[in-house]
């Protein structure tokens, strides 16, 4: 069994300019992907032999990202980019990864503490969701003495709306106890900052000297019509999105609360998906109804994502695409239908500006009205605090995410822009690098864009199929239970196997440190030997043999951002022209041949 | 009469050969043995030299198809392989003496008996035969 390092020339350190995968790239957060899919593909077959490179993985990815066994089962952005997609299928990073978190979720309740000097000053983080538990993560392990101020009684703040079917309880609260025990991290529960005595001025008074605020988006939007907000609202069963996930994963909702009861759920986004699905599993006869359209070319395309609208088709909800919500109406205090003209069209050029045909206006009963149309921050306090530009915006940059207006007070996750898990978690890591350069006294800026550009897919003789997709058969998913089945040893390491490795060696250095690999070799080509032929240029798979014109003659180059030292250029070459500098083979070669 | 026993030089792809096992150990019970990172990065002068320098035959061990890191390295070696079988026949040397072959062996175990297997055949075919 090989063991990897990622210490010194083996690390993979992120450049300013720099050839990536395309999955690399899409990450919010930059994750080595390429890499953990080599090391997977290098496991044993045998699950015991296999399980210390499988902790080797996680150990990897943990340094980077403390949250990564929750995003093995919520978050496939880079899934969406695989070079792949157009030639099989997208490699399926999201079970690759949930198939290490899976070993790693036992090990990480006994991972031992990080031995950290907290020698630097004290840093309050506001809210304890994904982009306030990466920032005090990060801030923890650059030596900063980090305090979370948690509304709630729980820390992972909109985690905690992701149905259990979807992500298992005991993952998350492994992935936050575990963070917050391994780091060291306080945290301060039901503690409301922004209301009553505790100000951010207070926290300032007790000696922090930064603060995070990444308090979410905990004000859910009401259902309006024509810019007016939609009367009757307070009917008995009618109720927000949000709210009901949060009821249903704090377990206050029994098995089967919606038995015989007809729910209709407003909105065409994850989350509304999310709420239908819960709501079928409870129960209801569930039917969806959005503004946008079934047409996934249109602008108007609904928003949630098609595993999402596919699994719910799959279980007997009903979706209606195209239609708003004019009027509520109820009897004798219960709601009871609603009015759904036809949406002709949902945005123009100023945004979201539905218009509707009301000649065509349907009645749809229901017993339940679950509104998820998004939801919003509490501008209230946020305004108080004086965040807020006189657009009422929030005032802040967006490369530093440093408050305009207090330059102590940094701002991220959902509160400045509702995303997804891992863009909250780049705000977290984001706002980590200001606080340091900010308390240090540094400069915000230098250095900070970063500009990567994605590697195309490398050309070969034959793509291989995506792996079918293993789904619980619908009649046997209404429950809360994982309704998608993880890969096993041997899915995985073939899974793995299919990845094209498409970004360059400097990316990824997976071969370096488990030691197959010696060094990464330069291919260096003798000017005065080449002819141009452009022998080179066909036989690369990368594009990095490139034939360009110098100096009145044409000849080959390498792109050393792209190339991966492969050899095959070297080979391929009739004039003897090109070589791998730095590479021992050919001695090897003499060494063996001269013992013959 | 000395018993003849052959040369035989053995590269292996190391994606897909031997990357579980300890690579020295593995090294010291088999005899003229170069792993390479790739297959695709063995030129055809380096199987010309190896019998040029006096062995007897020549193993390829790529990774299986379709899983070369490098996307095709090995059906680029496989490709000059099966050309240069046909050259060195008309030099008199019988291209079963050089061989290349697709597979997976993490452990590497099977390398050792391979070797063995092509060494039984060239002991049949006897020295390469000078024209």
């Amino acid at each position: 069994m090989w063991q990897s390092i990622h210490k010194g020339s083996v690390s993979v350190e992120p450049a300013i300019r720099q050839f990536l995968p395309p999955c690399q790239v899409q990450c919010p957060i930059n994750e080595d992907i390429q890499r953990t899919n080599v090391l997977i593909s290098l496991l044993p077959d045998d699950l015991e032999l296999a399980r210390d490179g499988i902790l080797q993985i996680g150990d990897y990815l943990y340094e980077k990202n403390p949250l990564f066994t929750v995003c093995g089962y919520v978050c496939g952005l880079c899934e969406l980019e695989c070079n792949y997609l157009a030639k099989g299928g997208a490699i399926r990073r999201r079970l690759l990864k949930r198939f290490i978190s899976d070993t790693y979720t036992y090990h990480l309740n006994q991972k031992e503490e990080f031995n950290l000097v907290k020698h630097k000053e004290n840093v309050a983080v506001v809210g304890g969701g994904p982009g306030g538990l990466m920032c005090a993560y990060d801030l923890s392990k650059r030596g900063y003495r980090v305090t979370i101020f948690e509304a709630s009684d729980r820390l992972g703040g909109a985690l905690w709306l992701i149905p259990q079917y979807r992500l298992p309880e005991k993952v998350l609260t492994s992935a936050i106890d575990s963070l917050v025990r391994i780091t060291g991290i306080d945290v301060k529960y039901n503690a409301h900052v922004g209301e009553g005595k505790l100000t951010l001025e207070k926290l300032v008074n007790e000696g922090y000297k930064a603060i995070f605020i990444a308090k979410g988006t905990p004000a859910p939007r009401i259902l309006t019509f024509g810019r007016e907000k939609v009367e009757d609202q307070s009917l008995s069963g009618v109720m927000y999105g949000t709210t009901f996930l949060y009821e249903v994963s704090h377990g206050e909702i029994k098995p089967n609360y919606f038995r015989g009861k007809k729910v209709l759920v407003i909105g065409g986004g994850n989350v509304a998906f999310d709420v239908a699905r819960s709501a079928r599993r409870l129960g209801g006869e569930t039917t969806i109804l959005c503004l946008e359209c079934e047409d996934r070319s249109s602008k108007d395309r609904i928003p949630a994502d098609w595993e999402e609208i596919r699994g719910a088709w799959e279980e007997g909800i009903r979706i209606l695409y195209s239609r708003g919500v004019s009027k509520v109406i109820g009897e004798s205090e219960r709601m009871k239908k609603i009015e759904c003209p036809r949406c002709i069209s949902v945005s123009d050029t100023t945004g979201f500006n539905p218009q509707f045909d009301l000649s065509d206006t349907i009645t749809v009963e229901g017993d339940i009205l679950i509104v998820t149309v998004g939801q919003g921050p509490d501008r209230a306090t946020l305004q108080a605090d004086n965040l807020l530009d006189e657009k009422g915006s929030l005032a802040l940059d967006p490369l530093t995410l440093q408050s305009l207006n207090k330059e102590w007070i940094f701002i991220g996750g959902d509160l400045r822009r509702i995303g997804f898990m891992a863009d909250a978690m780049r705000d977290g890591l984001t706002a980590a690098e200001s606080i340091e350069r900010f308390l240090g006294g540094l400069d915000m800026k230098e250095g900070r864009k970063r500009e990567y550009e994605a590697q195309d897919i490398p050309r070969r003789a034959h793509y291989l199929s995506e792996p079918e997709v293993m789904w619980i058969p619908p009649e046997k998913r209404m429950h809360f239970q994982l309704f998608e089945r993880g890969f096993t040893l041997l899915e995985a390491i073939e899974e793995a196997q299919r990845c094209l490795t498409c970004g360059p060696c400097v990316s990824c250095k997976a071969c370096l440190s488990i030691g197959i690999q010696e060094s990464l070799s330069n291919v260096e080509v003798n000017k005065d030997r080449c002819c141009g032929c452009g022998i080179c240029v066909s036989v690369c798979n990368y594009d990095a043999a490139q034939s360009k014109e110098i100096e009145t003659k044409r000849i080959s180059t390498t792109d050393m951002f792209k190339c991966k030292s492969c050899g095959m250029c070297v080979v391929a070459c009739p004039s003897n022209a090109r070589k791998l500098v730095g590479d021992n083979m050919e001695k090897k070669i003499e060494a063996v041949y001269a013992s013959l | 009469m000395e018993k003849y026993s052959p040369k035989l030089v053995c590269f292996s792809c190391k994606f897909g050969w031997g990357y579980l096992s300890d690579e020295p150990a593995l090294a010291s019970r088999i005899t003229n043995w170069i792993p390479v990172i790739c297959s695709g990065k063995i030129d055809t002068s380096h199987i010309l030299k190896a019998f040029r320098a006096g062995a007897d035959g020549v193993l390829i061990l790529g990774c299986s198809e379709g899983h070369c890191h490098y996307q095709d390295g090995n059906i680029q070696t496989e490709k000059k392989v099966l050309l240069l079988q046909k050259v060195l026949e008309t030099f008199g040397i019988e291209p079963e003496r050089l061989k290349i072959r697709f597979s997976v062996d993490a452990e590497g175990k099977s390398i050792p008996l391979l070797i063995n297997t092509m060494e039984k055949k060239l002991v049949k075919l006897g020295p390469i035969k000078r024209l």
